[in-house]
């Protein structure tokens, strides 16, 4: 018997099923910090917003690059549904500690495929996986290190105004 | 018939592999199917997406049945919850003697 199916795919099916709910995850991340963006945009924090919509083309950018890598090896990479997008925020603080909840989430994801790649022996997806395990690290430091300015500076209108004006611009 | 080799059976289906051809095939009892890899691996995602759960809910899925349609929607099939199940089975099995699969089926079937 020929190893047609194997030819045709180079990754395991598991490996494959959980880059699709990984592609899901990144799509649902843009489109949760597009939300975040406009919340900030509309409040005049006009560099949170700037650096939400870069962290939603960011995301879009995660999800593509899984997208072609699970096409690239012969599997079917499926477009995500995207919905129950949360728009209603408290304040600037809430808005950058679901940020941070959101990233964490991602990293464990990453993290659990890695696992299962590497208990499965499918050292490519392990290794393709490699630059996500970082990125997220630096992701989760962005997100951590604006927190800390409101421990620093405060609550108060004025402080979110100069918190504000310290988020990165890139 | 050409030459098929049998990879794996359920209780209601049989899978076929055809090397001359570089395709599979499915016998679903009254109709013998064919798949290119990747209709297969659609039909995969679209069974293992189907709620099952929805089955024994009857005001969500009342009968019981899912409408399957395959292969560039050249069929259409409509399967009871046992025949989902097994159809499941099949998959499962095959795609672990087709060497893509880590788990083996009697573990990944009870997931
Ligand atoms: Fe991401
Ligand atoms: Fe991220």
């Amino acid at each position: 018997m020929k190893d047609i199916a194997r030819q045709q795919m180079s990754i395991k099916v598991e490996s494959m099923d959980m880059l699709n709910a990984q592609i899901q995850m990144e799509g649902k991340a843009s489109a949760s910090y597009l939300a975040m963006a406009s919340w900030c945009d509309q409040r005049g924090y006009a560099r949170s917003a700037d650096l939400l919509y870069r962290q939603s083309a960011e995301e879009r950018e995660h999800m593509m690059k899984i997208f072609k890598f699970v096409n690239d090896c012969g599997g079917n990479a499926l477009s995500p549904e995207i919905k129950n997008i949360n728009h209603d925020f408290s304040s600037l603080e809430e808005v950058f500690e679901t940020a941070l909840s959101q990233e964490i989430e991602v990293t464990k994801s990453i993290n659990n495929i890695v696992a299962t790649a590497r208990k499965n022996n499918d050292f490519g997806v392990e290794n393709f996986l490699q630059w996500f395990v970082t990125e997220q690290l630096e992701e989760e430091k962005t997100m951590r290190d604006i927190l800390d300015l409101f421990d620093l500076m405060g609550r108060d209108g004025i402080a979110l105004k100069l918190i504000d004006e310290r988020i990165p611009a890139k | 018939m050409f030459p098929m080799e049998r990879i794996h059976s359920s209780r209601y289906y049989t899978f076929y592999q055809s090397d001359t051809e570089r395709c599979f095939y499915i016998d679903f009892g009254h109709k013998l199917v064919r798949f290119t890899f990747c209709e297969l691996l659609s039909l995969r995602q679209k069974v293992w997406a189907i709620d099952i759960e929805s089955h024994f809910d009857d005001e969500v899925n009342p009968h019981g049945l899912e409408i399957l349609s395959l292969c560039n929607k050249e069929h259409l099939f409509i399967l009871n919850t046992l025949e989902v199940l097994d159809l499941k089975d099949l998959l499962t099995g095959a795609f672990f003697m087709l060497d893509i699969a880590a788990q083996h089926p009697v573990l990944a079937s009870k997931a």
